[in-house]
């Protein structure tokens, strides 16, 4: 098992930075997770972490040991691609065996490891299988068997689930994390799913612009964001620019709420939809406009006065029609410390 | 080693190969026309075989129907590519005869080479009409090589770049992901562009016709001579199907073997 630690990664493609000096600590046997949209960085500092991009500045230590100047196969580290990469000509037994032959392993042993791994992820009886032959489920499991088989010291996941239809990825999110905490390895994943990241993760770094935007754990980070991108990017969010009076907070529309904080001025503040509840009232302040059922919860789009708003209510509760009137409840918020570039553990410094 | 050093040595291997056998023979053959480097005539700058060229109609009329023929074929090869990139496609659009007379003003006794390496004292061996066809070999290789490059480098190309990056991560080193991962999964490509150039060797008529020894003559020729000079059309046909046979089972040949080796790169049993 290890511990990484990442000191000012750099990296540029002409002139164009895709990742600006990115610091970051994982501990042993943690998940953390890189979640941001397409164009980030976090790929790039995947694939520089394994040592398959080069970086123009920066260091990577694994295990307190410096690793960024060895090769790929020199790293020890397991890696799941997007793509699975698995390789098309070679059986799933020769697949998983690959890495075991790299390191000079004995037949016997090979065999027994690959059946090992194999027993893992659920596949036994598919070694001798092509990966054309196997679903897209199977070749992704096969694809994490050979990055765990060969007992690297840290597990990079590269979007593994993005290729999959929901049900299978729910499913194989469910094994992905029990299988990572029965070994108890490092990992590092990265995806542009906030429900993954959150489903998965002990810990989540959301990126945004070649930057580490936030660091915190699922729940910091979805209840308490500190910037805008992560409130708006974990989930929907309502944003509200408001007023703090010192012990008090005046919402756009002129409610009152109660504050902890001292400050005084201008700032913002997040309420999740299901932050805010509606009741029928003739008289209330504000209108639904759309409503949109989706199972387990209903999203209704309202506005108040000038604001418009988007509340989650349960399912099972009775709907509500376009046009009806409603009051509306702030039940809970959460005001922004709109630092950008900085770490979690940095701002709470 | 110092960068600015490394990235030219590095390049040398290829860009050295391109320079002297593509960029050469081009640089030979434009200079031949005005006269300069010439295998049968003193080397002197003219525009004599310019103006033969383009007062004489004969001569104008292939020449422009030549010019269709090469620019439109080149057109859609060369618009939008780098000139390195189009250097070594020149020899497909080199018809075979020009390229067997470029080997023959390079390499024929008095020919270029022999007198270059005459100015420091190396006598060449005999490579045109010689008895190994070296000559020969070296202008179906030269026609060949950027039919080969296309097809095997696209062939590449088609593979998933995860793949050796996957290798790499999994322990192996550039080359082991080469041949283990690559080359296996190139081979289609490979056995493709070989038996295409194969069988078109074996029926290879102007380059050997020029530059091969003058006993044995391949069979492509003897069915010429058979064809149009003895009238013996039987036998004509008897050495095609010959020809033909033999493509077959050497085609055969090299399935079975690139189907063994594919095994064994694969790991397979």
């Amino acid at each position: 098992m290890a511990t990484l630690e990442l000191k000012g990664l750099r990296k540029t493609y002409d002139r164009v930075v895709a990742l600006h000096e990115a610091t970051l600590e994982v501990s042993d046997g943690e998940f953390l997770t890189l979640l941001g949209p397409s164009g980030c960085g976090k790929t790039t500092l995947l694939r520089m972490i394994a040592g398959i991009t080069e970086r123009d500045q920066g260091e990577v230590w694994l295990s307190g040991k410096r690793i960024d100047a060895l090769p790929p196969e020199a790293r020890n580290i397991g890696m799941v691609f997007q793509s699975y990469a698995l390789f098309p000509h070679m059986t799933v037994f020769n697949n998983l065996a690959f890495g075991l032959r790299m390191r000079g392993v004995t037949k016997k042993d090979i065999k027994e490891r690959v059946q090992n791994a194999l027993h893992l992820v659920n596949l036994t009886d598919y070694a001798e299988r092509f990966p054309r032959q196997l679903s897209g489920g199977q070749q992704q499991r096969v694809a994490l068997a050979r990055a765990v088989v060969i007992e690297p010291a840290l597990l990079l996941l590269d979007e593994p689930l993005s290729n999959l239809d929901a049900k299978l990825r729910d499913q194989l999110r469910h094994d992905l994390r029990e299988l990572q905490q029965t070994l108890g390895i490092t990992s590092i994943y990265v995806t542009h799913d906030q429900s993954e990241a959150l489903a998965l993760s002990d810990r989540v770094a959301v990126m945004n612009e070649g930057r580490i935007v936030e660091l915190g754990t699922p729940h910091q980070l979805y209840q308490e964001p500190h910037s805008r991108f992560t409130a708006e990017f974990l989930g929907s969010t309502n944003l509200l620019e408001v007023e703090l009076l010192s012990g008090f907070i005046k919402l756009p529309w002129g409610d009152i709420l109660p504050y902890e904080g001292n400050q005084r001025g201008r700032a913002f503040m997040s309420v999740r939809p299901e932050e805010l509840t509606i009741v029928e009232d003739a008289r209330g302040q504000a209108t639904v406009e759309t409503v949109t059922f989706l199972g387990s919860f209903t999203h209704y789009q309202i506005r108040l006065g000038a604001h418009p708003l988007l509340v989650q209510s349960a399912g099972r509760e009775k709907t509500l029609g376009a046009g009806s009137s409603v009051r509306v409840t702030v039940t809970a918020f959460h005001v922004l410390q709109e630092v950008t570039g900085v770490s979690r553990e940095a701002v709470s410094a | 080693m110092k960068k600015h050093l490394t990235v030219p040595l590095l390049l040398l291997p290829g860009v050295g190969y391109l320079l002297v056998f593509f960029g050469l023979p081009l640089f030979l053959a434009v200079a031949g026309g005005f006269g300069l480097f010439t295998l049968n005539a003193e080397s002197r700058f003219t525009l004599g075989h310019y103006q033969s060229l383009f007062t004489d109609r004969a001569y104008r009329d292939s020449l422009l129907f030549t010019l269709y023929l090469a620019i439109t074929s080149t057109l859609f090869s060369f618009v939008g590519k780098a000139v390195f990139r189009a250097i070594y496609k020149i020899p497909l659009i080199v018809p075979s005869i020009v390229a067997a007379f470029l080997v023959l003003t390079l390499l024929d006794l008095g020919g270029v080479a022999s007198r270059w390496f005459g100015l420091v004292g190396v006598s060449l061996p005999k490579l045109v009409r010689d008895p190994l066809a070296i000559g020969t070999l070296i202008a179906l290789a030269w026609k060949n090589i950027p039919f080969m490059t296309l097809i095997i480098g696209g062939s590449l190309a088609s593979i998933n770049q995860d793949l050796p990056y996957a290798a790499r991560t999994l322990g192996a080193t550039p080359f082991v992901s080469f041949l283990r991962v690559q080359v296996p999964l190139a081979l289609p490509g490979i056995s493709a562009a070989t038996l295409l150039v194969f069988i078109g060797n074996m029926a290879a008529f102007a380059i050997p016709n020029l530059l091969g020894p003058v006993y044995p003559l391949p069979l492509s020729i003897h069915m010429y001579q058979n064809a149009f000079e003895l009238n013996e059309w039987g036998l004509v046909s008897a050495m095609g199907t010959f020809i033909g046979v033999v493509s077959g089972l050497v085609l055969l040949a090299y399935y079975a073997l690139t189907n063994r080796a594919q095994r064994a790169l694969e790991g397979r049993k």
